[in-house]
């Protein structure tokens, strides 16, 4: 999973963006985001949508140690917190049409 | 530019229908067609055709309904488009409708709204393609996902309990009861869905924090409006509700870009912009249309519209400010939570209910001597929002 840091300004991003939102830039580089970072708020879903053959599946938003702000799913045994020190891995978050879709699954640090 | 009033308004009763979507627009179509006074056929005054949607070429497999529509219903040759802007698409369509005839364009436009929801997990997804395509959707993240932990923001910030959102769910229960176009209308006492014996059963967890009675049905149903010049109102058998104010604003697409997270910024701008172009502010409302698809938005939106101070929305709900007969009445037709939600209808149908409290045709539920009146109809997780201020002429 990738941030993207802007070769202008160097404000990171995720997801990619076309124009830097603090200066305008239009060129980013692509930083690896698998660090650590800090749970802002969470919830455990049970009206999960069609393609999530899961009963219920934790989600939260995570600020990542870089600064930017990221949504993703959670695999995390017992207590969940707003505050909770989070670590970003990558993995398998959703099947469509026989494709994986990879993205931001965070554990326990 | 332009005045332009409401003299025509449709309105199909929400909840599950078997009527096909283009059936389902037509019935609201000819109602606020009958309502203005316009015949169909040659000699017709409709220039223009708004049809929104978010979902129709998803879920019902149906691209191009303004075409369709303007024929089924003998307007051609009028103008026809179709609107897509997520749950914000009807007041997006108004508000289009608005420039046509402000802009010297169109005398008369006829803007209809509608969606066939489905069921399910099926609905539930059709919902989340609203979410960015990478950073999101994908997760298997939902609208009502982005809520809950939206709420659990506000819940730790201003220190709003459940009690106070379930508070909100039986307020408007109990306006949907006057609404004969509601979909639940079916009163709901705060005990049942807090402590009573049966909560766990009758109010089930969906997303934590949220249970069932903080989230609004899936619905189907249609509303529309016939728009026109406030210079040639008289000709139509209503009298004219006018739209004194129009507002849109935008936000990140990612709800994890938000520079403040517990805000609505795009609700508090849009509202704003109404509210100036009108020449009014929140104080002079005497009724509002909220968008509470999760109960947790009509209380931040009463706050972000200008009814509260920041944190204090909460408090109001408590004294009851925002039930009919308090300072503020919001969500008097049964709000998105008992009215029901078919997204491209939702935005119309807000308008529709302040247009009645205006003409004073909102039986069993009106607020008396009402003049101006708020819609915030919310797109995305907040990401495009249109607010609309109508005032009695």
């Amino acid at each position: 999973m990738y941030g993207y840091r802007c070769k202008k300004c160097g404000k990171l991003h995720h997801p990619a963006r076309l124009v830097c939102d603090k200066c305008e830039g239009r060129e980013f580089t692509e930083e690896i985001l698998d660090g650590e970072g800090t749970l802002l708020t969470y919830t455990r879903v049970h009206n999960l949508p069609a393609g999530i053959d899961k009963p219920v599946l934790d989600f939260g938003i995570v600020q990542m140690r870089e600064g930017v702000c990221v949504s993703g799913q959670l695999d995390i045994d017992g207590e969940i917190y707003t505050g909770m020190k989070v670590r970003a891995t990558e993995g398998v978050v959703r099947v469509m049409n026989g494709v994986e879709h990879t993205g931001f699954i965070f554990v326990k640090a | 530019m332009r005045e332009v009033g409401i003299v025509g308004v449709g309105h199909t009763k929400f909840g599950k229908s078997d009527l096909p979507f283009l059936d389902l627009l037509g019935a609201a179509a000819l109602e606020a067609l009958d309502d203005a006074g316009i015949k169909t056929g040659e000699g017709h005054c409709v220039d223009q055709l708004f049809v929104s949607s978010m979902g129709a070429s998803i879920q019902n497999r149906i691209s191009g309904s303004a075409s369709a529509l303007v024929d089924s219903l003998n307007l051609r040759p009028a103008m026809a488009e179709c609107v897509e802007n997520g749950p914000a698409s009807g007041g997006s369509a108004v508000k289009l409708g608005y420039m046509a005839i402000a802009s010297g364009m169109c005398d008369c436009v006829l803007v209809v709204g509608g969606e066939k929801m489905g069921k399910g997990k099926e609905a539930t997804d059709f919902v989340a393609t609203m979410l960015h395509p990478e950073a999101e959707y994908p997760y298997g993240l939902t609208l009502t996902s982005f809520a809950a932990m939206f709420t659990r923001l506000i819940m730790d910030k201003y220190g709003v309990t459940s009690e106070d959102l379930a508070r909100i769910a039986v307020k408007n229960h109990a306006n949907a009861c006057h609404n004969p176009v509601a979909q639940l209308q079916k009163p709901v006492s705060l005990e049942a869905i807090t402590t009573g014996p049966d909560m766990e059963k009758i109010n089930p967890p969906v997303a934590e924090p949220l249970r069932r009675y903080d989230v609004c049905p899936m619905s189907d149903g249609a509303a529309a409006v016939v728009l026109c010049a406030m210079d040639i109102a008289d000709k139509f058998k209503r009298r004219p509700v006018r739209i004194a104010g129009i507002g849109q604003a935008t936000d990140t697409h990612c709800v994890a870009n938000r520079a403040v997270p517990t805000d609505l910024l795009a609700v508090r701008l849009a509202s704003q912009k109404a509210y100036k172009m009108a020449g009014l502010t929140a104080d002079d409302m005497d009724c509002a249309e909220l968008h509470d698809a999760f109960q947790i938005l009509e209380l931040v939106e009463s706050e972000e519209a200008g009814f509260f101070p920041r944190g204090q929305g909460h408090i109001g709900i408590r004294n009851g400010e925002t039930e009919i007969g308090g300072r503020i009445p919001i969500n008097t037709s049964g709000g998105l939570k008992a009215k029901g939600h078919p997204l491209g209808a939702t935005g119309i149908s807000q308008i529709i209910e302040v247009v009645k409290q205006l003409r004073g045709e909102a039986a069993g539920r009106q607020v008396e001597g009402a003049k101006a009146g708020l819609c915030v109809n919310f797109g995305g997780f907040g990401n495009n929002v249109v607010a609309t201020v109508l005032t009695k002429d």
